[in-house]
């Protein structure tokens, strides 16, 4: 080894440094892409003939994709809400048990975060097969259930575990019960939390594909199953619109609210 | 659900020991129940389900007949199924790389902004992170068609004269499959090196090593834990994926999840395609503990 200054380090982190600029450069492209074609004037996607709003007209005239739209919608509604007052039902319960049966239990929890999707796709469809159920929106919200409860559990278990204790005994001390307490002090200091959760499993419900496509029956399209037989025959610019539309959909999420439980769940705890 | 998980208790002093037990345990399980039950029903069962049918017979109509046959299983080592897994686990495998690689790079340059840029880049990592997957896998047919941006880009460039046919291909696919999962690579390594001194890095420098050292001998071993959770989330989601190779790649070269859901949806064989899904579950299986032994074995070296 030779007695190395400072220096040497410099020019390799110029190059990561450009590197990771790229990179997040890289991230937007495409999605800046989709949102400039979407005013694109022209009948093929990717020449560019002069600003338009015409699409989205399109768009609005849509019936089939409306419905679709209402299909996710609602199935993104009620699993949104079953995942997180499962996952705030469960929070509260491990809060209860000893290590080895919150460990166990959020073992099986997070499992569904570890196989592969597809996997569960097909296994939930086996089931639906030996009971003889019928495809709609019961199972698509089960199927939806089952991918997004797991995201449900790690926001609200996070928040759930930096909550003081004192303030729930503090609540019993003055006298409330448990029900009172639950109201009273449990969920109001959850509140952005529980809301994060509902976002984002909202979110992960409305832009699933592949759950959907082993859950949905006839006449429960969800929307990226339409676009996605959409796309099969060539992509238009009412799908860029579309596409744009839910980008926006994203910005709105990401912003609104739960930043910083987004962040607690990507990349850890959310101190900062 | 609500009301009876957690009804109101006597206010008036403390209930007996033992039915106070026996109450917080009613209490506890009733709030455990809803999530338990849900992962036993719908993940745990089915699972089962889906081992026990992939050794049945199909009946003519797309169902499962019952009985018992290796037949699924053998039918899957036929070398167009094989072609698949293996072609899979190449691309699993490269994508991982490519998205552990630029994932490190992006987060050790993360981790050295100021706290406040921090916070705000990766903000910026975020927002592509849920915009919607099958919005950020069309983004790519606008971009690689013929006479597209990126076309006109290298026209400009004098790579290209004229309309190139980029899409569909196996390139255009690889690039939307590390496009999907590059984010989702960047957090775990992002949070562990976060969580690294960055005055380590800093002493192996004072101490003589060069660039590639303080990260091949510092950091690298200290952000494994980030590096194995990146790889995971990136491998075995890739194994699954669908959209992609039929969107960008034409559908030609297959993954399992192509294979799978052709399976099930084209051919009707439900049999045949849980076998294939058993094979996909033994693959991450496998996966998971050759990268776990890997990095008890890098572990060892390093100490």
């Amino acid at each position: 080894m030779r007695g190395r200054t400072r220096l040497p380090g410099r020019l390799p982190d110029t190059v990561t440094a450009w590197l990771a600029r790229g990179v997040i450069v890289f991230l937007y492209v495409p999605i800046v892409v989709v949102v400039v074609l979407s005013f694109n004037d022209s009948d093929v996607t990717y020449k560019w003939a002069g600003f338009s709003t015409r699409w989205y007209g399109v768009l609005a005239q849509d019936t089939d994709l409306l419905a679709a739209l209402r299909v996710s919608a609602e199935v993104g509604l009620i699993s949104a809400t079953l995942a997180t007052a499962g996952g705030l039902f469960a929070a509260m319960g491990m809060g209860r048990l000893g290590p080895r049966g919150r460990a166990v239990f959020s073992g099986s929890l997070f499992l569904p975060l570890v196989i592969p999707e597809i996997v569960l796709g097909v296994a939930l469809l086996s089931v639906f097969g030996t009971l003889k159920a019928s495809l709609g929106l019961t199972t698509l919200v089960l199927g939806h259930l089952v991918v997004t409860l797991p995201y449900a559990a790690l926001i609200v278990l996070g928040a759930h575990r930096a909550l003081d204790p004192a303030l729930d005994e503090a609540a019993a001390d003055l006298g409330c019960g448990a029900w009172q307490r639950f109201r009273l002090v449990t969920v109001p200091l959850l509140k952005q939390a529980l809301l994060a959760s509902w976002l984002l499993c909202f979110t992960i419900s409305f832009g699933n594909i592949v759950m959907s496509t082993f859950t949905s029956g006839v006449g429960t399209t969800t929307l990226p199953l339409r676009v996605y037989s959409l796309l099969k025959t060539g992509l238009t610019p009412e799908i860029n619109a579309l596409g744009t539309l839910l980008v926006l959909f994203t910005f709105v999420i990401i912003l609104g609210a739960g930043l910083r439980q987004m962040r607690r769940v990507l990349i850890g705890d959310g101190t900062d | 659900m609500t009301v009876t998980a957690a009804p109101p208790a006597p206010v008036s002093g403390p209930p007996a020991p033992r039915a106070g037990r026996a109450r917080h345990r009613a209490v506890t399980f009733a709030l455990l129940a809803p999530a338990g039950l849900t992962v036993l029903a719908l993940v745990l069962v089915p699972l089962v389900l889906v081992v026990r049918n992939s050794f049945a017979l199909p009946d003519a109509y797309g169902g499962i007949k019952g009985g018992f046959t290796l037949a699924n299983y053998t039918e899957l080592f036929d070398p167009v199924y094989l072609k698949v897994f293996g072609y899979s686990l190449g691309m699993a495998a490269l994508n991982t790389a490519v998205c552990l690689l630029l994932g490190y790079v992006v987060s050790y340059w993360l981790a050295g902004r100021p706290p406040r840029r921090q916070g705000l880049l990766l903000l910026l990592i975020i927002v592509p992170f849920w915009t919607d997957f099958l919005v950020r896998t069309f983004a790519w047919i606008n971009l690689l068609s013929p006479g597209g941006p990126v076309n006109g880009l290298t026209d400009a460039l004098g790579v290209t004269h004229g309309p190139a046919q980029w899409i569909p291909s196996q390139g255009a696919s690889f690039v939307g499959l590390v496009y999907a999962f590059l984010p989702t690579a960047i957090f775990p390594i992002y949070a562990t090196l976060r969580g690294v001194d960055p005055s380590l890095g800093e002493a192996a420098r004072d101490l003589g090593c060069g660039w590639w050292r303080v990260h091949t001998r510092v950091l690298l071993p200290l952000v494994r834990p980030g590096l194995l959770a990146a790889a995971l989330l990136t491998f075995i989601p890739t194994l699954g994926v669908f959209v992609i190779p039929v969107l960008l790649g034409g559908g030609k070269n297959q993954l399992v999840g192509n294979l799978i859901v052709t399976l099930y949806t084209e051919f009707r064989n439900q049999p045949m395609g849980a076998a294939a899904s058993v094979v996909l579950l033994v693959l991450m299986i496998a996966s998971v503990a050759v990268l776990g032994t890997a990095a008890g074995r890098l572990r060892r070296r390093t100490s």
